[in-house]
């Protein structure tokens, strides 16, 4: 910490506030030892490490490679596109280069580059000592780096994806992209669903539930709040995505047919599921660039952000408006005119918002000290590339001269300066926080090189395009009159590229030899973040960081006291939590597991060996015996990952905690259930939406149900509603400590879920016999895959049961009954979505 | 995607809008036309708005560059660890966010007016308009006549209105003619509308804008515009069990008086109309 007499590295000074306690020595200290976590050197370490900083370097590391990834393939095709017509690419190469290069930029690049930084910034912002679930943290870093291998995979299966990083139905089906490595693809993209799911529930519990006290949702940093709603947007688009790769994965697999082109509505219906969850994803990569803006334009100018408070209302806005906008990605389609005009009116209203918060930047720069570190050009850059890219925005905006863009470059022009400016903001971020997370600062010069060569090469790229921008997407071939607008984007392209191996060698070169950095290496920086060392301890505070007194203090003095009970100075913390977790207040917290990355493992297997499915079954011969084996050998892993997870002695930050409105009485598990089962409520609401939709577009009236007899159904329902009273006869057993009470509830409850399983097999089986199968036509596709999904929650929730019941028998949750509540919970949310199917499929 | 009526619209407020569809504010005419001052205005008023914008931002930046001088300038600064307090500013960003709305909502609402227009089409003209069914498929166009007749070539007479009625045979196709500012979506079990008028003879490009496999790039097909007697000719020789290429020579039914070329026939048409 200065003191004000000596400039900080940025050439700013730092304010002389309040001392904050200083804090000693850097990186880990003796006090990990008892932690169970290897040294930074080792590779087990990085294996099992839970903390919520290495996990954010891990993605950060992991996100940078897939750039280069992603950008080699964007520069294969600036190499074809350097003269119309073919090139060193085959049409199909070019078609898979072009899909690829899509997917893993939006999906393996952008949004875990940007939870690099939420992973190791957002705790330190809001004060807490991990996220709440730290091993599924570690887990969802596992599920999404095996994920981009398993893309990596798909490659040499024949070729990987070749329809579009959108997918269009019907050429994602296998009549028309058959390789196998294109469902690998599909499989690759839904393990990294799963991968954001996990993610967004960790996050969500953590950023309601363990804030230090005084820090109200209102004096969040602005860069939390951006991740707040990007998480929020993330849990329900997600959802929508994970239906339709599921439907999708479905019919490439085990032979359904909502895609088929004979299927009613099936091209349509892609369109809606993949833009409901298409839009809101634009904004999820770009909120957080959005937090990194107004962060540095904060620090960088030292002024206070121009209303503040209304740039948080227009961020809400935006995150709830997203999620209504998708159907101008449709305008071409036959939708009628009103749906047109509703959807253009709706966005244009979120483009205001944007321009709220644009002005909001643009004002803080007014009476500033703007200093124009690498970190700040790069955030003011992108705020230069963003405007750009929203006014051409506008111009999509205006459905009559959508009619022209549709499929052109104007398109990839547009999103590209608002995306790749988003990105700009995100490099922006990666030198404002590199000191922090190395404790060493980068070079300034080369930073500002690579400012330079990165801004020219962007624009070079991208702004001919939108004079070249009637040349089809995706396409080779182009009027020869465009050819030097694409050579000068290709030249720029190449210069981009060069500027990022800038970035890369000033990086590597600072890590080894660079300056060391201290806490604070910006002046008039003001989040939590640089008020500890450079790099944080494994606690990260000294104390218990609180806002009590107005501004930032850390209570207590020693890590020990963080955990819970009294404070050295006599003050009381606020405890806002109802009931206490089991007795771990005494006991250190865990920061090391190997089973997620076990896990991760196990389901690269799993998906790898179901890529090799054709129509339901694997092929004969070797190759199907070896995807069969894979997927078994995954399920085995993954199985015995599952239980050692559960079984493992893992201690989690416990609360109280300083804030947590509105989720005071709640404890950090059930919420997170919670938050999961809203997430599973839109994944059903999506298949549900999905057969309503092709049911209404196949004429409803006429649409024969599968099953020819209800009763079946209704005995189901008796059997699952029993099932659930049963759960909670368990839960009130375990409050009156009866073991006999709990075991005798769990049992009961297991094999009525068996019998219900055992009477959709008969049922099935019936079915089967009178020729019905899952593939026979799109009602019965829509009738096994909605009720299957929801047999498979079942299943797993036998399965989990199953377990509960052995750990019953030994005599566990009298003391804790809280896990049978939380069972109960996802018991219930499967029989309810069961009183939702059985109507819709047997009655209706 | 065309309403010939628009009477689900409330009548007064549409009498506002004829106001501007008969002064001209609205763009009239061909869809090149309406897409061409559209697009100018949007150009014009972007790059005005962006210029002002970034440089209202880079003056700025460069106006408040730090300069090292360690004088306290009597402004309160952030500080390490402090709560964020309101940040004032308010009437400036709501005075800007109105203009900005202004700007923002007066244009799309101008260009509502117009895709009213190209959405509606004249009852006078969609009676004499030229139907054709386009079906795409991996990887071309064929084009339906109201014949029957199926061609690979799009062929069309000159100053008349053609409404297409687009769908595909296979997958996700899209159906775009640059030249004519049209473009629509080729969907597997649908069909979508839209129309043009061709108002100078040539051949043109249509072209596909949606991937749809390996052939995507070179999914083109020839758009002849004809004059009329040249078109009504080249129509009258053409049956439903044909498929006329581009340079057939037509020859093919038994009408007295086709003639070998059909680009360049004089206007001898004697009245062998088909509808």
């Amino acid at each position: 910490m200065t003191d004000g007499s000596e400039p900080t590295p940025d050439g700013g000074y730092a304010g002389t506030g309040d001392e904050l306690p200083a804090a000693t020595g850097e990186g880990d200290h003796a006090t990990t030892e008892s932690h169970g976590l290897p040294p930074y050197g080792s590779v087990k370490r990085w294996l099992v490490t839970t903390n919520h900083k290495d996990v954010g370097i891990l993605y950060t590391v992991t996100a940078l490679f897939f750039l280069v990834f992603g950008g080699v393939l964007a520069l294969l095709m600036r190499v074809q596109l350097f003269t119309p017509g073919s090139g060193i690419l085959s049409p199909m190469g070019y078609n898979q280069t072009v899909s690829t290069h899509g997917l893993i930029m939006v999906f393996w690049f952008l949004s875990p580059f940007a939870f690099g930084f939420a992973n190791y910034v957002v705790p330190l912002q809001i004060g807490a000592k991990d996220l709440a679930f730290p091993r599924l943290n570690s887990l969802s870093y596992w599920l999404y780096l095996f994920s981009g291998l398993l893309l990596g995979v798909s490659f040499f299966q024949g070729g990987t994806f070749a329809g579009g990083w959108t997918m269009y139905a019907p050429l994602n089906i296998p009549t028309y992209t058959p390789s196998i490595g294109a469902s690998t693809a599909i499989l690759a993209l839904l393990l990294f669903v799963v991968s954001v799911t996990v993610s967004s529930v960790n996050f969500l519990t953590t950023m309601h539930r363990m804030r230090a006290e005084g820090l109200t949702f209102r004096r969040l940093p602005l860069f939390t709040w951006t991740i707040l709603l990007t998480v929020w947007m993330m849990l329900f688009a997600f959802a929508a995505l994970l239906a339709a790769l599921v439907i999708l994965s479905a019919d490439r697999l085990v032979g359904t047919t909502y895609f088929a082109s004979t299927s009613p509505g099936g091209s349509i219906l892609w369109t809606h599921l993949f833009w409901f969850f298409g839009h809101p994803e634009v904004y999820i990569v770009f909120f957080p660039a959005l937090g990194v803006m107004a962060e540095t334009f904060q620090t960088f100018t030292g002024q206070r952000i121009v209303g503040r408070k209304w740039f948080i209302a227009a961020m809400v806005l935006v995150a709830l408006q997203s999620f209504v906008v998708w159907m101008h990605h449709m305008f071409l389609t036959s939708i009628n005119l009103q749906i047109k005009t509703l959807f253009m009116a709706t966005t244009i209203g979120i483009s205001l918002p944007f321009d709220l918060m644009v002005f909001s930047l643009i004002y803080t720069t007014i009476k500033g000290r703007v200093r124009f570190a690498t970190p700040f050009l790069f955030t003011f850059g992108s705020l230069i590339l963003f405007i750009v890219g929203g006014i051409t925005g506008v111009f999509l905006g205006a459905v009559v001269l959508d009619y022209q863009f549709r499929g052109t470059y104007w398109v990839v022009a547009h999103f590209h300066y608002v995306m790749v400016g988003g990105v700009t903001a995100l490099i922006g971020g990666l030198y404002y926080w590199f000191p922090k997370m190395t404790g060493k600062m980068y070079d300034e010069f080369l930073g500002k090189v690579h400012f330079v060569l990165y801004f020219v090469g962007f624009n070079l790229l991208y702004f001919p395009m939108f004079v070249a921008w009637e040349t089809p997407r995706r396409v080779f071939e182009y009027p020869a009159r465009l050819t030097a607008w694409h050579q000068l984007a290709t030249v720029g392209g190449f210069i981009l590229g060069a500027s990022f191996l800038v970035m890369f060698y000033n990086l590597t070169k600072s890590l080894v030899d660079g300056e060391a950095a201290d806490g604070n290496p910006w002046a008039y920086s003001t989040t939590a973040e640089w008020a500890v060392p450079s790099p944080p301890p494994l606690e990260n505070f000294p104390g218990v960081p609180s806002y009590r007194s107005g501004s930032l203090d850390f209570l207590g003095g020693s890590p020990e006291v963080a955990d819970g009970g009294e404070v050295t100075d006599g003050g009381t913390l606020t405890t806002h939590d109802a009931g206490t977790q089991a007795a771990h207040a005494d006991e250190p917290e865990s920061h090391a597991s190997i089973w997620p990355f076990a896990i991760g493992v196990g389901a690269f297997f799993v998906f790898l060996g179901l890529s090799g499915l054709q129509e339901g079954s694997f092929a004969p011969g070797i190759a199907g015996g070896v995807y069969l084996t894979l997927a078994l050998v995954g399920v085995a892993i993954s199985a015995v990952s599952f239980v050692a997870l559960g079984r493992e002695h893992f201690h989690a930050p416990t609360g109280p905690f300083g804030e947590s409105w509105p989720f005071e009485a709640i404890e950090n598990t059930k919420l997170g259930v919670w938050i999961f089962l809203a997430s599973d409520i839109v994944l059903f609401g999506a298949f549900i939406g999905t057969y309503v939709f092709i049911r209404i577009s196949a004429g409803w009236t006429g649409w024969e149900l599968v099953p020819g007899d209800p009763i079946p159904g209704l005995m189901n329902t008796y059997l699952l509603l029993t099932s659930s009273f049963t759960v909670i006869l368990g839960l009130v057993a375990a409050e009156k400590k009866s073991r006999w009470g709990v075991v005798a509830s769990m049992t009961t409850t297991i094999l009525l879920g068996i019998g219900f399983l055992v009477n959709k097999g008969l049922e099935r089986n019936h079915l089967f016999h009178e020729g019905i199968a899952l593939s026979s036509n799109v009602r019965t596709s829509t009738f096994f895959l909605t009720t299957g999904l929801h047999a498979a929650h079942v299943i797993i929730g036998l399965l989990i049961a199953v377990y509960m019941l052995v750990r019953a028998w030994r005599g566990a949750y009298l003391e804790n009954e809280r896990p049978l509540e939380y069972f109960g919970l996802y018991w219930h949310f499967v029989d309810i979505v069961w009183l939702f199917l059985f109507p819709l499929f047997y009655i209706l | 995607m065309i309403d010939d009526e628009v009477s689900m619209y409330p009548m007064v407020p549409f009498t506002a809008l004829v106001v501007p569809l008969q002064s001209g504010i609205v763009p009239d005419g061909g869809r090149d036309e309406i897409f061409q001052l559209i697009f100018t205005v949007f150009l014009v008023l972007g790059t005005t708005v962006g210029v002002v914008v970034i440089g209202y931002m880079l003056y700025n930046g460069y106006k408040y560059r730090d300069r090292g001088d360690q004088d306290d300038d009597g402004i309160d600064r952030p500080e390490l660890g402090e709560l964020p307090e309101g940040g004032g500013g308010g009437r400036k960003l709501a005075l800007s966010l109105l203009l900005s709305a202004a700007i923002v909502i007066s244009l799309i609402t101008w260009t509502y007016f117009a895709l009213v227009d190209v959405e509606r089409t004249q009852p006078a003209e969609a009676e004499n308009a030229l139907n054709v069914q386009v079906e795409g498929f991996q990887f071309g166009w064929a084009f339906v006549y109201p014949n029957g007749n199926t061609s690979d070539t799009l062929r069309v007479p000159e100053d008349r209105m053609v409404k297409l009625t687009v769908t595909s045979r296979d997958v996700f196709h899209n159906f775009g003619i640059p030249a004519f500012k049209m473009k629509t979506d080729a969907i597997p079990g649908q069909t979508t509308d839209t129309w043009f008028r061709p108002n100078e003879t040539g051949t043109y490009q249509a072209q596909c804008f949606e991937l749809c496999g390996a052939g995507h790039s070179a999914m083109n097909a020839n758009v002849s515009v004809m004059e009329s007697g040249a078109y009504e000719q080249w129509y009258a020789n053409t049956t439903p069990a044909n498929t006329t290429s581009g340079n057939a020579t037509g020859n093919n039914t038994t009408a007295t008086d086709a003639s070998a070329t059909a680009d360049n026939a004089t206007a001898a048409n004697n009245g062998t109309t088909a509808a």
